[in-house]
């Protein structure tokens, strides 16, 4: 269970995340919701370590978090544009994961193949389209085996079929026991997610509810329907 | 000016000056290039107080002529009692200075590198060495290429300066045959036409390594 306690995170002065808490449990994907700037990817760098923590605690089954557990695919995807994507993922496992090149070769082709980028392992990133970059950096962070981890705005720049695919992905991560994160203010992804979902204003969590909730015709989890109506 | 019979006999001296002046553009091109590394990474990384050094040192080298920083340290090594020789001396210098513009470059570099692949390496476990060795410097050294290359042909030309101070270099040949000769034309025609051939040949050198690698932007 990942729990993140009273996180508190402000810079210049000014409050960015405001006493945020939320539990993540083995297999559970949270949807961080919310418009930009009110915080979502503050969290996730947080527990990523690109940031350093105010005030609060993060916690990986009961003991200080070892940010080694954590994943991360970022917006833009990030990947190295000067190694090939089979590279891309051998060269983290070589250098941070200890393994032989020969092991790292065998796990980076395993994971082309289940994401179906077999073909693409000796193209650079430049040649790739933003859903296959997508793949491709989830395929580098599975491949350090993180026990979280953390998707930031994994649908941004990808087409409706595209986003289909990544919530299948997604959905299938947790079915595996993935604690996952995701900050997204894309309506469509949610409703292909089975997620717990916390929509964020000004660094807050104002409102929490279980993505089947939001199919209730009651007064339930109001804001988030009214905000993905909005949307 | 030039005659076969000239060329014949003077050859040996001016490739002998040649050699020694690839000598001095190399090792203070391997000089510059540590240095100008350390030096920009920590320009780049604005590490507190040696940052406030490192520009103290930018700007004192790029404020004064080489001329007088090559006199400088050799006459001031030897006052202090230092054995070194001139070509050395002259190397050092050199170095030196190419350390301190190349900081400039490398700074370019690392900053043409965007912060998210930084970020990327970070959350895959990569240390701050690792990351400056694995992931930003392959990329930047592509993006100031250009940049080296110049440098590069920069040092060639500025090892003349090592005849100041006695370094039997092409110059310095040069200014012996001449006064052996008095022909003084086909001499520095002969100086400049050598010189000019080594940097055209690096200028290529370097611009083919640049198409070479650009292969990671090609579709």
């Amino acid at each position: 269970m990942l729990s993140i306690k009273h996180l508190i995170k402000k810079f210049h002065g000014k409050t960015i995340l405001n006493d945020v808490s939320f539990d993540v449990a083995l297999g559970q994907v949270v949807v961080l919701l919310g418009k930009s700037g009110v915080g979502k990817s503050t969290v996730l760098r947080l527990l990523n370590n690109l940031e350093s923590l105010d005030s609060g605690k993060i916690e990986l089954d009961g003991r200080p978090i070892n940010f080694r557990n954590v994943g991360m695919v970022f917006q833009d995807f990030n990947l190295f544009n000067h190694l090939t994507v089979e590279e891309n993922i051998t060269l983290p496992l070589v250098k941070i994961g200890m393994k032989s090149h020969a092991e790292a070769k065998k796990i980076a082709k395993g994971l082309l193949v289940q994401f179906g980028l077999e073909s693409k392992a000796l193209s650079y990133p430049a040649a790739l389209s933003g859903g296959q970059k997508q793949r491709i950096a989830l395929a580098r962070t599975l491949a350090m085996n993180p026990k979280v981890l953390c998707l930031d705005e994994p649908t941004s720049a990808l087409d409706p079929q595209l986003k289909l695919e990544i919530a299948q992905i997604i959905n299938a991560l947790a079915g595996r026991g993935y604690m996952i994160v995701v900050t997204t203010h894309d309506v469509a992804l949610i409703k292909q997610l089975s997620c717990t979902i916390h929509l964020m204003e000004d660094g807050r969590i104002i409102e929490s509810a279980a993505s089947e909730s939001l199919q209730l015709l009651n007064n339930q989890a109001k804001k988030i329907k009214d905000f993905m109506l909005e949307k | 000016m030039i005659d076969m019979l000239f060329v014949q006999e003077y050859l040996p001296l001016f490739l002998k000056g040649t050699f020694a002046a690839m000598q001095i553009a190399f090792f203070s091109c391997f000089i510059g290039t540590v240095l100008g590394l350390l030096l920009g990474t920590v320009l780049a990384y604005k590490v507190p107080f040696l940052q406030q050094l490192v520009w103290l040192y930018v700007i004192i080298v790029r404020g004064t002529p080489m001329l007088i920083q090559i006199m400088a340290t050799y006459f001031l090594l030897t006052s202090c009692g230092f054995c070194i020789s001139a070509f050395w001396s002259a190397t050092i210098s050199i170095g030196f200075n190419s350390g301190a513009y190349l900081s400039q470059v490398v700074v370019a570099g690392i900053n043409s590198v965007g912060r998210g692949q930084t970020e990327a390496a970070k959350t895959l476990g990569f240390s701050d060495a690792q990351i400056m060795y694995y992931i930003i410097l392959p990329q930047a050294i592509r993006t100031v290429l250009p940049a080296l290359g110049n440098e590069l042909t920069t040092l060639i030309k500025d090892s003349s300066l090592a005849s100041t101070i006695g370094v039997y270099e092409l110059t310095k040949q040069g200014q012996i045959i001449m006064s052996q000769t008095y022909n003084a034309p086909a001499v520095f025609m002969m100086v400049g036409m050598i010189y000019f051939i080594i940097t055209s040949v690096v200028s290529l050198v370097v611009s083919s390594l640049e198409k070479r690698m650009q292969y990671y932007v090609k579709h």
